[in-house]
């Protein structure tokens, strides 16, 4: 039993923590016009994942096969390295997202406590989903993550922006849900198993009828597309750039780094345990083509609608979008070279939690109520005006843009060499090429923080000061010079981390 | 003592007075200036003049080249930039006295480079692990090619900064900051020999070269720098997806990551495959085209003349005389010897796109602009059409003749953009239809830029004339070029005529005829300062015109052992091309100075040294696992005596890069086994799980598999 609790460590201590968090919230008495409950609860929060993340790795270094209890909660919850890696990268993009909001909320008027509840349970949703085995937690999982960031994009109750936001991912959201369970419903009805590795064993078997197996196809069918609207693939990405613009921006970090990574966590392990089967994995009657197809797509015209956009913010977005479609070529990848692959998707997530999280932070802290930085115009001089906080948007940019030494130059490396190691060249130069459209928009940021002055009379954004906001971003920018400059490391724990290919 | 001193050194004494009463009227402390260039550029021929004692008791030194000596080079710029940002930006003048502080360590280090006889083979090597997962190495090393380069890095940076810091006053702190980590990353370009390093550098400057067009330049300048920007990346990522291909082939072959610069000469890509395009042929192009842009050759060229014209004039400089060389360089030391079957192949062309688009186009261009900063940029692109059709002719003269037009190039051109910053400072327009006459009331002015524009013509006497000289002989003799030669070589000489229309044109319109715009008659003649600044280019171009030996002996052992091994690998690599499968050259095939140092080698030296250790500490070699009593983990701890032979056998099969000493020694074997999955394989069939033999480190260690079981 103890052993059992043992397992489930990271996810039980971020859940106690968000239960004592609510209760405090709830019974706390704070006189009026007072400090908001930010300043205890963002700190609260922020120990709470940073804990999940700290158990996960002594989970890890003990080596998930030494315990006993693991097995006990398989097939529903599967801990493996996978999952502690995910757990990891997940804590750290919440309590990331924590402390951004321990200084965006207060200073924009925000300040209602239910937002650090909503934030833990919704990371206790995604880790469920990174270790969900079995269609059944993988979909509690799913939900638990998504009903959170429904109601955190809908935050800012005035704004209509952000009601429109979050009514729109919530439709498109369970839209996407909907076919999931379709598809897995499908899944039982051809194999008779809810249980990833059931349906791999299945699959792989061959012992399934025609009709059976087409009806296969279809719920794999399904089941991707309803993970592609998770990761906001093409053209499954409607509702980002709405729900991301909307919602309050530590949310739209949140969103992008940690709900991004527990989809590619699922997708990653229903592809290999699920459709891992060598006719699933063929170029001819499986995923790939599609998701090929997907990435195409996704690098293709992310890129390019972002370089259209006149929102800082919403050029992030896209920009995020993008960034899936770069690993969705890794995904691809996955058919020749499977360790590799995932241990640069992996690799690739933790340089992307750190750079992008950075990203919104520095954004963050380049606006202060009512002087928000919202469009390019709003950053220009920014360099005299905030060095600091220009600085840290250029290197988190030059991260996202893969100059190196930072971790997202290492990043892509890793992505491009799985794709060329496994055969797929043509992916990996469309990649490269479109890394370069991708420079034009962030380097964009760069020419209005350095090289512009504003306009006499136009608004401009004024920095605010935050100790939170700032804290996030040094952890950010330690995470993406370390990452950048001594890779190899962490880049062994990925591989490590990779699930295997059967 | 002294008097014997200043007797052996006297043409220097003299040149010193000499050059302190050159100006008619000046402060002490420029003419003490013009007298140390003077002097300095005087010890400096006598110093590198051969004889005999003198190279005897370098070749004693020789053994104690110090190893830390390039890394001090690349280092000491790039933690300057960072002590920079630490200081207080008003101390306008502590920033620049430390920035010239660095220029200078980093000059006389450089110069120490050049008392090492250039043999063949590779100099002050130093190599350390950076990232051993993936066979990335600091790596880095000079020749008697890449020599001249780094001085001439260190030698034209410091005078592009002086020029700056005379005209640039706005935001001096970040100019400083771009101006070094420039110098650093340029530097280490130039140096490296490991490939993924090489290409860090190779980003890296773009970054202040970008800030620098885009803060301190002109009405265009953020369209100037962001095009700079994306057509370099483009070039850039495409060399990535190159050498990646390189570095997985190398590790089919040889199971070793490594992305060294002498680990991947010897590889040679399969030759069949479902592409349209022979794997070699793209590897080659992909690699290429990002020095082509950078050189820049003729179809992109064009980010070339507005990144020019809207640059400061510092910036100018460092972007003509260095960055454009890194293209020439890296395409001579990485293109032509990691794909020598295409580079050999596609010499004629390409040989012909140098004339045509670079030399004669290029001329024309030049010749109708009516902007002489944008005159001059395209006269860059002529002149490194010149350098290109040197290398691509690959004969010993016209690639001695390359190098030395790159430092010609460097020099003409950079005291080219100072002397048009120099007027356009005072006038603040750069149309040649505003000057005229101007000779009369700027004499000095007039006098150095002729003398600057015969150089770039390339008059006898000049520095200019020797390299083109040797670049047109060679082409005429070349080898690649076959029947083309004579043709090729006529239209070369052809564009040394075209560049003296063009730059004649130019000089007659600024400085001769009558003064007709009033603006021009109250212009003061060149300043002592900016007269300092200029005083080296112009020693330097009579310097290599008259005594080119000096600069051409030392360059010709390592031209010499690249040309030899570029014919020979050229024809090797084509007959192995027709091979369905990649291969690694012989070893035998190299020089062995060439390829010491290369990482293959360098594990297999670790292997064999921990091997040794291991037989010396437990002579009795018992390979099976440890008898009865199983070795609790206490005792696995202990140090060696106890449990030797399994964790030191251990620790010899998994060395960093996943090879094991065997594999690494003898890669015919190795290839044999190499699955016909990977790179090039068709699509469409269903793909085994390419589980092989020698598995990577990469390969997954397996997680307990779930028990499968329908709820």
């Amino acid at each position: 039993m103890s052993s059992f609790l043992v397992a489930l460590a990271p996810l039980l201590v971020v859940g106690l923590g968000g239960l004592l968090l609510m209760l405090g919230e709830a019974f706390a008495h704070r006189e009026r016009g007072g400090s908001g409950p930010s300043a205890d609860l963002a700190i609260g929060s922020f120990v709470t994942l940073a804990a999940g993340a700290v158990v996960a790795f002594s989970l890890w270094l003990v080596g998930p096969e030494n315990l006993g209890g693991a097995a006990g909660v398989a097939p529903f919850l599967i801990v493996d390295r996978f999952t502690l890696f995910f757990d990891i990268v997940l804590c750290v993009g919440g309590a990331l997202a924590a402390l951004l909001a321990g200084g965006y909320l207060p200073e924009h008027k925000l300040d209602r406590g239910e937002f650090y509840p909503l934030l833990i349970f919704s990371t206790l949703g995604a880790m469920v989903l990174a270790s969900a085995g079995d269609l059944l937690s993988l979909f509690i999982g799913l939900e638990t993550m998504s009903l959170g960031v429904y109601a955190l994009v809908g935050f800012r109750r005035g704004s209509a922006r952000s009601a429109e936001g979050a009514v729109k991912y919530f439709l498109l959201g369970s839209f996407a849900a909907a076919l999931l369970l379709y598809g897995g419903a499908m899944l039982y009805g051809a194999t008779g198993h809810t249980d990833l590795a059931g349906i791999g064993a299945a699959l792989r078997g061959g012992t399934l009828t025609g009709a059976d197996y087409g009806l296969a196809i279809v719920a794999m069918v399904l089941v991707l597309a309803g993970l592609a609207f998770k990761v906001s693939a093409v053209p499954f990405h409607m509702w980002t750039p709405d729900a991301y613009e909307g919602a309050p921006t530590p949310a739209t970090s949140f969103m992008a780094v940690a709900v991004k990574s527990a989809a590619f966590a699922t997708l990653l392990r229903v592809l290999v345990s699920a459709f891992g089967d060598p006719a699933s994995m063929s170029w001819g009657t499986g995923w790939p083509p599609v998701v090929a197809l997907l990435a195409v797509m996704t690098m293709t015209v992310a890129n390019l609608v972002a370089g259209r956009q006149e929102s800082v913010k919403r050029m992030l977005a896209y920009s995020s979008i993008a960034h899936a479609g770069y690993l969705l070529v890794a995904v691809v990848a996955l058919m020749t070279q499977p360790g590799i692959a995932q241990g640069s998707i992996l690799f690739y997530l933790l340089a992307y939690t750190v750079s992008t999280a950075g990203a919104f932070g520095a954004l963050i802290l380049c606006g202060s109520r009512g002087k928000e930085a919202v469009s390019y115009e709003d950053l220009a001089g920014i360099g005299h005006r905030h060095p600091v906080a220009a600085a840290a948007f250029a290197l988190f940019l030059l991260s996202l843009t893969g100059v190196p030494p930072t971790a997202g130059f290492f990043a892509k490396l890793y992505v491009v060499r799985a794709a060329i190691g496994g055969g797929f060249l043509p992916l990996a130069i469309l990649l490269l090429l479109n890394s370069v459209v991708a420079a034009y928009y962030y380097l964009r940021v760069l020419v209005y923080m350095y090289m512009r002055e504003p306009a006499p009379g136009a608004p401009v954004a004024v920095p605010m000061r935050s100790g939170y906001v700032t804290a996030a971003l040094l952890i950010c920018a330690a995470g993406v010079m370390l990452l950048g400059l001594w890779p190899t490391r962490s880049l062994e724990l990925a591989i490590d981390a990779a699930l295997a290919a059967r | 003592m002294n008097l014997a001193a200043l007797i052996q050194f006297w043409p220097a004494v003299v040149a010193g007075i000499v050059g302190a009463s050159i100006p008619r009227q000046a402060k002490v402390r420029h003419r003490l200036g013009l007298a140390c260039v003077a002097a300095f550029a005087v010890l400096t021929v006598m110093w590198l003049w051969p004889d005999a004692d003198a190279a005897k008791e370098a070749t004693d030194k020789a053994a104690g080249e110090w190893p830390y000596l390039l890394d001090l080079l690349v280092g000491l710029p790039i933690f300057g930039a960072v002590v920079i940002l630490f200081l207080p930006r008003q101390m306008l003048s502590t920033l620049r006295a430390f920035t010239y502080g660095i220029f200078g360590v980093s000059f006389l280090a450089s110069l120490w480079l050049l008392r090492v006889p250039m043999t063949e083979g590779w100099h002050f090597v130093h190599t350390k692990d950076w990232i051993p997962s993936a066979g990335i190495r600091w790596h880095v090393a000079v020749d008697g090619m890449s020599v001249w380069l780094v001085v001439l890095t260190t030698f034209t940076t410091p005078i592009a900064a002086f020029a700056s810091f005379g005209s640039v006053k706005t935001r001096v702190k970040e100019l400083c900051v771009s101006f070094l980590l420039m110098q650093g990353a340029m530097l280490g370009a130039f140096v490296a020999l490991d490939m993924f390093q090489f290409y860090v550098f190779w980003e890296l400057m773009l970054v202040p070269m970008f800030l620098m067009i885009g803060i301190w330049g002109g009405v265009e300048k953020i369209k100037a720098s962001v095009k700079f920007f994306l057509f370099t990346m483009a070039g850039s990522v495409l060399m990535l997806a190159a050498l990646l291909y390189l570095v997985w082939t190398h590790h089919e072959l040889t199971g070793v990551w490594s992305w060294d610069y002498l680990d991947l000469v010897r590889v040679v890509l399969r030759g069949d495959s479902t592409l349209s395009f022979h794997p070699q042929m793209l590897g080659f192009l992909g690699l290429s085209l990002a020095f082509f842009i950078k050189v820049p050759m003729f179809p992109f060229h064009t980010w070339l003349p507005d990144a020019h014209v809207q640059a400061p004039t510092g910036g100018s400089v460092v972007l003509a005389a260095i960055m454009l060389k890194l293209g020439t360089y890296a395409y001579m030391r990485f293109s032509m010897q990691l794909f020598p079957g295409p580079a050999h192949s596609m010499a004629a062309t390409l040989a012909g796109v140098a004339i045509m688009g670079g030399i004669i186009y290029g001329a024309f261009c030049a010749w109708k602009q009516g902007d002489i900063k944008r005159l001059v940029a395209y006269s860059s692109v002529a002149h490194l059409g010149f350098v290109m059709l040197g290398l691509f002719g690959a004969t010993t003269g016209g690639m001695q003749g390359a190098i030395l037009q790159m430092v010609n190039h460097g020099i003409a051109t950079g005291a080219l953009f100072m002397l048009v910053g120099v007027i356009y400072d005072r006038r603040h327009t750069r149309e040649l239809s505003e000057f005229g006459g101007l000779a009369k009331v700027m004499p000095v002015y007039a006098t150095l830029f002729i003398i600057v524009t015969m150089a770039s013509i390339g008059v006898p006497g000049t520095n200019g004339f020797v390299g083109e000289f040797m670049i047109i002989a060679g082409t005429f003799v070349s080898e690649p070029l076959s029947q083309l030669a004579g043709l090729q070589a006529f239209g070369a000489a052809l564009g040394v005529i075209f560049a003296a229309v063009y730059m004649l044109g130019a000089v007659q319109k600024m400085f001769f005829g009558p003064l007709t715009n009033p603006k021009n008659k109250h212009l003061s003649d060149i300043s002592p300062r900016e007269a300092v600044a200029l005083s080296p280019f112009i020693v330097m171009i009579f310097v290599i015109g008259l005594f080119p030996s000096l600069f051409l002996d030392r360059m010709k052992p390592a031209v010499d052992m690249n040309r030899e091994l570029f014919k020979e690998s050229g024809g090797q690599a084509l007959r192995f091309a027709k091979r369905a499968d990649g291969s690694l050259l012989d070893e035998s095939h190299f020089p062995p100075a060439f390829l010491a140092g290369s990482l293959v080698k360098d594990l297999a030296a670790r292997a064999a040294a921990d091997k040794a250790q291991a037989v010396e500490t437990a002579p009795a070699p018992s390979p099976a696992p440890a008898p009865t009593p199983a070795p609790t983990p206490n005792v696995q701890r202990l140090p060696a005596p106890t449990a030797a032979p399994p964790t030191a056998s251990a620790s010899v099969a998994i060395p960093p890069a996943g090879a094991s000493g065997s594999a690494a020694a003898a890669p015919p074997t190795a290839s044999a086994a190499v699955p016909p999955g990977g790179p090039g394989k068709a699509p469409g069939q269903p793909p085994p799980p390419p589980v092989s033999p020698k598995a990577p480190p990469a390969e997954p260690k397996a997680p307990p598999a779930p028990p499968g079981g329908a709820p």
